[in-house]
């Protein structure tokens, strides 16, 4: 059985969502912190990395800008000679490889009034040291940058870096240290020491400044000119500026501005050369007002990061998908006996109460549901078998009940008119059991040659019993009465009948059941009519004329099969041709409808005088019987009915004459 | 049906309330039978705290009545009144059994 989206999976989907939220949450605190040490130390080490270059790049250039400013120093002292100049720089370059050359420069006319330009220059050639003296009209040195701008400026400067096409085609710089004379007491400039330092080793130590896979550095001169640059073409073509406009990068304007004017800052920017985001550090060269700048990728840096996310997120997946599987695994374990039984319970809930339920081995709550489950199912099978044997005897005993119906019912006459020939007297009679079978009854039989017998009774109780009893009387009355009738020529006389018949019902009646009975024979000649009555309800007379339904006067005498030895009396009276009798039970007078009135006898007497001009006892009958389930209205039937109307019509009807 | 009960001289005098139909008749009989049982063979029902009596309830007074006689005793009735009178008349009970008017002829019977 499938049971999409089941207690195992919602199980299962809900630890390991709440798992992998935990996880993703724990992987990228992780990051987050580890990324921020990182970050921190890595631009710590990147700030360390920039000042350890400035301070290496410083370590040279300070020492080289001693040597033309002790130059200087001399000059002032005046104390060389011309010929020790020319030595002076021999030596200079002979002490320090990295100066190319050195110049003394003089103010046009300084040294002599006849010699406007005295500047001797020994400079390093393929050939060695060559030594001229520059300035002539084709190079009028005092309006140079290298000469003017330490001039005005009044302090040593260096001179934007230059390849030097004549000095071996190397990266120069030139240093220029102004140097004064007192004239007339006042300090004046006399001329300026110059050296032309090599950059080469400049450039290799900015170049070997490696920074991760893909960082690198480069130095700006204080106009923002790049000295060193890893990309091809830009070292002294271009400025920082000039790239900052070319790319439209107002960050790297900012930041070449900020170089320029000395500054020192760790910034995130990206970087035009390798298009990668990054960290860029930069601090100037005090020395000469260059800035160092170092880059430093930040995906490269974040790559230890990376891989530390990398593994606890790896580690968090494995963890998950272990936990995973022993959560889906659980779950099945606890969940599949719950499926096995709800297919057990589906099968039970078809009709299959024998269908095998799972065992479970586990102590726990599906255990107790598959234990109670089982005790349903075995008291289900228990109380199914009782009831169908309950039912089997139900339909059975409704089937016998049925059965009994039919034969209590063929016992009672039912062919109307029963005499046709006798057109003496009109009869109908009917009997409507509360139940299947009831202890009403009525019969009526010839008793003789102008007699007619008949009888209406009700049984004490109801159901089978009642049944049963009704059967003894209804026949112990008739064979009584057959059995009577030859003996007694003043004619019939329901009273000895009754007593009679009282007396066999009351022997032996351990069951304590009695019977009341209106017992009456009818002279179909004279319309005399000789009656008993055992506790009956006297029956009602409407005569042919105009006068008021009466209650038969009857004598009250006790209920028949109740004691033995009670004696019934018969009472006489003649009815007149159209005078009709209406015998009936309890049933109808006690016949309740749903507000728990009674039918009543007013009402009856008042149904009987209403049907004065009736037909035929048929029609009065049925009418009655109608109308007593109008009254009722729904209301169940709660006693038996049974009514028996007999109009007398005379002797001499025309209809016929039973004797005839 | 409820039943309050006191002696009388020689009778046990029970005085019954309620209606007596098919439901209840039967406790009438269990009544009377647990004082046959005591010894109490002599009864007499007052009835006047009874409302109805079916004929349930008629079977259930006969059938006491002939205990009490195969005990060689009796039970007598009194104080009858409204329907249960009609149908003890109707049915004739009232000369089948000893029905008296009142309490004081049912116990002054010898």
């Amino acid at each position: 059985m499938h049971l999409p989206r089941g207690l195992s999976f919602r199980l299962a989907a809900s630890i390991l969502s709440a798992t992998a939220v935990v996880f993703v949450l724990i992987t990228a605190v992780t990051y987050q912190m580890a990324r921020e040490a990182l970050l921190n130390g890595a631009n710590d080490n990147l700030k360390n990395l920039t000042r350890a270059t400035v301070n290496r790049i410083e370590s040279v250039l300070a020492p080289v800008l001693r040597v033309p400013r002790g130059v200087a120093y001399e000059m002032e002292e005046g104390t060389l000679s011309e010929a020790g100049m020319w030595q002076r720089e021999r030596r200079v370059l002979d002490d320090n490889a990295e100066i190319y050359g050195m110049a003394i420069a003089f103010e046009p006319f300084g040294r002599s009034k006849s010699q406007e330009y005295f500047a001797p220059y020994t400079y390093r050639s393929p050939l060695g040291p060559m030594q001229t003296n520059l300035g002539g009209p084709a190079y009028r040195y005092q309006y140079m940058d290298w000469y003017q701008i330490p001039r005005e400026l009044g302090h040593p400067i260096w001179s934007e870096p230059y390849y030097d096409q004549g000095g071996g085609n190397a990266l120069m710089a030139t240093c220029s240290v102004p140097f004064y004379h007192m004239v007339e007491g006042k300090r004046q400039v006399a001329g300026v020491v110059t050296a032309d330092v090599s950059l080469q080793w400049l450039k290799r130590l900015v170049d070997s400044v490696m920074v991760l896979n893909t960082g690198y550095a480069f130095l700006l001169t204080s106009t923002g000119t790049y000295v060193t640059h890893p990309a091809e073409g830009v070292p002294f073509n271009e400025t920082i500026f000039s790239r900052a406009e070319e790319h439209n990068d107002a960050n790297l304007r900012s930041i070449g501005q900020d170089m320029i004017r000395g500054g020192s800052r760790l910034v995130e920017t990206t970087s035009l050369h390798t298009g990668k985001r990054g960290f860029l550090c930069y601090a100037p060269l005090p020395s000469t007002g260059w800035s160092l700048a170092v880059f430093a990728p930040r995906d490269e840096l974040l790559a230890e990061v990376n891989r530390l996310s990398l593994v606890t997120g790896g580690l968090s997946a494995g963890g998950f998908l272990i936990l995973a599987i022993i959560v889906i695994s659980l779950s099945r374990t606890i969940i599949s006996p719950l499926r096995r039984l709800a297919g057990a319970a589906r099968a039970v809930a078809e009709g299959d109460l024998a269908a095998p339920l799972p065992e479970v081995r586990t102590h726990d709550e599906v255990r107790e549901l598959a234990d109670s489950f089982a005790h349903m199912q075995g008291s289900l099978a228990t109380y199914i078998k009782d009831l169908t044997v309950a039912t089997a005897s139900r339909e059975r005993m409704e089937s016998e009940l049925r059965i009994a119906h039919d034969i209590q019912m063929g016992i009672l006459p039912k062919l109307f008119p029963p005499f046709p020939d006798c057109g003496e007297f009109d009869l109908h009679a009917t009997l409507n059991p509360a139940r299947e079978v009831g202890g009403d009854f009525y019969d009526f039989f010839r008793a003789g040659e102008d007699w007619f017998c008949f009888v209406i009774g009700d049984v004490s109780g109801k159901g089978v019993p009642a049944a049963f009893y009704m059967a003894v009387a209804k026949t112990l009355i008739k064979a009584v009465a057959e059995s009577t009738k030859k003996d007694l020529a003043a004619g019939p006389d329901p009273g000895s009948i009754m007593t009679r018949a009282s007396n066999d019902l009351a022997q032996d009646n351990e069951s304590c059941m009695f019977v009341t009975i209106f017992c009456a024979m009818l002279n179909m000649r004279t319309g005399e009519v000789r009656s008993a009555c055992a506790g009956h309800n006297p029956p009602l007379l409407l005569p042919a004329g105009t006068g008021p339904a009466q209650w038969l006067p009857v004598p009250r005498q006790p209920v028949a099969g109740a004691m033995e030895g009670v004696e019934y009396s018969t009472a006489s009276f003649t009815m007149a041709p159209g005078d009709t009798l209406l015998l009936y039970t309890d049933g109808v007078t006690e016949a309740m409808n749903p507000a728990q009135e009674l039918y009543g006898e007013e009402r009856l007497s008042h149904f009987a005088e209403s049907k004065r001009g009736f037909v035929n006892a048929r029609a009065m009958v049925e009418e009655l019987e109608r109308d007593v389930t109008a009254f009722a209205n729904g209301a169940e039937q709660s006693d038996d009915i049974t009514i028996l109307a007999l109009r007398y019509l005379g002797a001499n009807h025309d209809a016929g004459n039973c004797r005839a | 049906m409820e039943f309050t009960s006191e002696k009388s001289g020689a009778f046990l005098l029970l005085m019954v309330k309620g209606r007596m139909d098919t439901i209840t008749a039967p406790e009438f009989e269990a009544e009377c039978v647990k004082w046959l049982e005591t010894g109490e063979i002599r009864l007499v029902a007052d009835l006047s705290g009874l409302e109805y009596i079916s004929s349930a309830g008629l079977r259930s007074i006969l059938s006491t009545a002939k205990k009490c006689k195969a005990k060689g005793g009796d039970i007598a009735f009194c104080n009858l009144s409204g329907i249960v009178a009609e149908v003890f008349s109707v049915s004739g009970f009232s000369t089948l059994l000893p029905v008296l008017e009142t309490r004081e002829q049912a116990l002054g019977r010898s």
